[in-house]
């Protein structure tokens, strides 16, 4: 059975390449495409495609508007952002808001299938451009404490330390040292990487994300 | 030597007054002096005459020339034509007065002195009352004469000595009145004055157009200087309202260049990236090899990533997350571009208005920027949070540090435009800038801006 697909963008050039690269595949089929938010909605409402392409910036609704649309109405369709927008904590704005891919359209036609195909299987894609930890590489971390799974959690789904604090009802000193200690054990940078990481060791689940 | 308005307007009142006071008195100890030798040769003259016709008269009768009942006319007589502020008397050997003209109770206490014969001497009644009085024998008579000149009569109450210690402390006092009502009207006055001028903020300040208890010299003044004021603030309004007019409209164009460049060759050039692609794979299912295409796709990759920077380095499309999600994503990139560990906190969710947003993300890439370039830090962090009806921005290094100057506009002039620029930024939002820093300790950039404050 062929993956189906649908595709957002605003614009037609692309859209073209893209409906190309797609047509390529053998186990992909297009089932419909929309130049803005608002009839992107209206079609995936209609058509309930697997996977569902979406550009960040649309005239009408934007892309993870619309992701976050899909994910209240209880869809069975998944959501990856589409985008030229290469800032990660875009990518986090668009899995808090229930996409299960981010990709640039630089993208390759090799690459964008895999990532359809992963998406459609239930899996996580994120392009390797932007999210540069999760590109393959040396996956030894060493295990989070409960607790700092529980602080990474929570700052994962976007609540800043002092919030994080009043949550777990710690002081906002304690937080810091969490997320350092967490930093450390993932071989993370910032926060941004360390959620990355954590998703992708399957430390943290995609759907504990969701707002 | 500095000449300072009080100690010369002292000097201005106290020297002529004590001068003249001194004069003044000087003359009046000769004028007194003078007196004194007039009274003197005055009484001996008296007496000496008195004493000469009472000596004529004895010689003529042998008896005392003054009956009873003629007393009054002869003393008349023999004081004809001396009209004088004083009196003569007529004593014998023993003090008993036999005659006299006036007041002369005083005779008795000094009889037992033992006066001098015929030269005149000063001396005071019990009630403190001064004479110059000269005591003459009459020949052969055994009699003497005695003629007094009272000081009091003679020069009035009004300038005998003894109340000069009085005139001086009421002229000292009268002096220092003045003193005081210059120092009131015009020393204090001129000095509060000469404060405020000297630390008026030219542009922000107005002075105080009033003094009521100044001279009227200083409140116009005033009234001049608060006018002056009054116009540097109109123009620095004028200017910041201009400087951010131009910052404002720069800001807008980048981000519209940047939407632009988005929205319009990026797409063109990506568009163009997938169809290189799919000519590239159509030629290898032709089974020629896409040298040429692969030069083309690598050119427009190229072009795609010089566009995206452009994009970022214009106005990042990701300001538009908040400034907490944005400051994650500065950070992430400086760190990554500056090679610097740069940590985030930030505690706000309440939502800016982009103009703050935008105004707080320019200051921390700037502060960044300067701690590496300027600092060569190695670590930033960056704090945001509210606190109270302010939000507080605190960029911390660990850099070199630097002595900060007064004015940001100093290092402006010396062609570092940096400090200034951030301080600019927060001042046309209404918020504030300043940078705490020495050398050797590290820098702290920190920016407050009210909620309320959000009319500007």
């Amino acid at each position: 059975m062929k993956i189906r697909v649908f595709l957002a963008d605003d614009h037609p050039l692309t859209r073209a390449g893209l409906r190309d690269y797609i047509a390529k595949e053998k186990d992909l089929e297009l089932v419909g495409e929309a130049g803005d938010g608002l009839e992107a909605w209206r079609v995936i409402e209609k058509e309930r495609p697997d996977v569902a392409l979406l550009d960040i910036r649309m005239p009408g609704e934007n892309g993870v508007a619309l992701a976050r649309r899909i994910k209240e109405s209880s869809l069975p369709v998944r959501a990856v952002m589409l985008t030229s927008f290469d800032a990660q904590q875009y990518v986090m704005a668009s899995l808090r808001a229930g996409a299960r891919g981010y990709v640039l359209k630089t993208v390759t036609p090799e690459e964008l299938a895999r990532a359809i195909r992963v998406v459609a299987r239930g899996g996580l894609y994120l392009d390797g451009e932007v999210a540069r930890s999760m590109e393959d590489g040396e996956s030894a971390y060493e295990a989070l404490s409960a607790r700092e799974r529980e602080v990474l959690l929570h700052a994962a789904r976007g609540l800043s330390s002092k919030e994080i604090a009043g949550v777990l009802i710690i002081s906002e000193r304690t937080v810091q040292t969490h997320l350092a200690s967490i930093y450390d054990k993932l071989g993370a940078r910032n926060k941004t990487e360390a959620m990355l990481l954590a998703l992708k060791y399957g430390i943290v689940a995609l759907e504990e994300l969701i707002e | 030597m500095r000449r300072h308005l009080l100690i010369l307007l002292t000097v201005a009142i106290m020297i002529p007054s004590f001068s003249a006071l001194l004069l003044g008195g000087a003359g009046l100890i000769q004028h007194e002096r003078a007196m004194e030798r007039v009274a003197r040769s005055y009484v001996v003259d008296i007496a000496e005459s008195f004493a000469s016709r009472l000596d004529l008269s004895w010689s003529r009768t042998r008896s005392f020339p003054f009956g009873d009942r003629e007393r009054f006319m002869r003393l008349r007589q023999l004081t004809w034509g001396l009209s004088m502020p004083g009196w003569v008397a007529v004593v014998d050997r023993q003090g008993n007065i036999l005659l006299s003209t006036g007041d002369s109770n005083v005779l008795p206490l000094l009889w037992e002195r033992g006066i001098p014969i015929g030269s005149a001497l000063e001396v005071e009644s019990r009630e403190g009352e001064k004479f110059t009085l000269a005591v003459y024998p009459a020949g052969e008579t055994g009699w003497y004469v005695v003629a007094a000149v009272s000081w009091d009569k003679l020069l009035g109450p009004m300038l005998r000595f003894n109340r000069w210690p009085l005139l001086v402390g009421l002229v000292g006092l009268l002096g220092l009145l003045s003193v005081l009502a210059l120092w009131k009207w015009l020393v204090a006055p001129l000095r509060a004055l000469g404060t405020e001028v000297s630390t008026l903020h030219l542009g922000r300040d107005i002075p105080k157009g009033d003094d009521p208890g100044a001279v009227h010299e200083i409140r116009r003044l005033r009234v001049v200087l608060q006018q002056l004021a009054r116009g540097a603030v109109e123009r620095a309004e004028l200017m910041k309202r201009y400087v951010g007019d131009i910052v404002r409209v720069q800001e807008e164009e980048r981000s519209r260049i940047a939407r632009e460049l988005h929205d319009g060759p990026l797409q063109d050039v990506t568009a163009l990236i997938h169809q290189i692609r799919l000519a590239k794979m159509e030629e290898r299912e032709l089974g020629e090899a896409p040298q040429r295409l692969e030069n083309a796709e690598e050119g427009a990759r190229h072009a795609v990533n010089d566009m995206r920077a452009l994009c970022d380095e214009l106005s990042p499309p990701w300001l538009d997350l908040g400034l907490s999600q944005a400051l994650d994503e500065l950070a992430e990139r400086l760190s990554r571009q500056l090679g610097v560990k740069i940590t985030v906190e930030a505690g706000i969710e309440e939502e800016l208005p982009p103009e703050v947003t935008l105004a707080f993300f320019r200051v921390v890439q700037e502060s960044v920027h300067n701690s590496v370039r300027h600092g060569g830090a190695t670590a930033v962090n960056v704090r945001f949070q509210r606190v109270g009806e302010e939000v507080l921005l605190e960029v911390t290094d660990d850099g070199a540090g630097f002595d900060p100057p007064e004015d940001f506009e100093e290092l402006r002039v010396r062609g570092h435009r940096g400090l200034a620029n951030m301080s600019e930024r927060m001042s046309l939002i209404g918020g504030r800038l300043e940078v705490t820093s020495l050398p050797g300790a590290g820098t702290l950039v920190r920016c407050a801006w009210r909620f309320t404050s959000s009319s500007a």
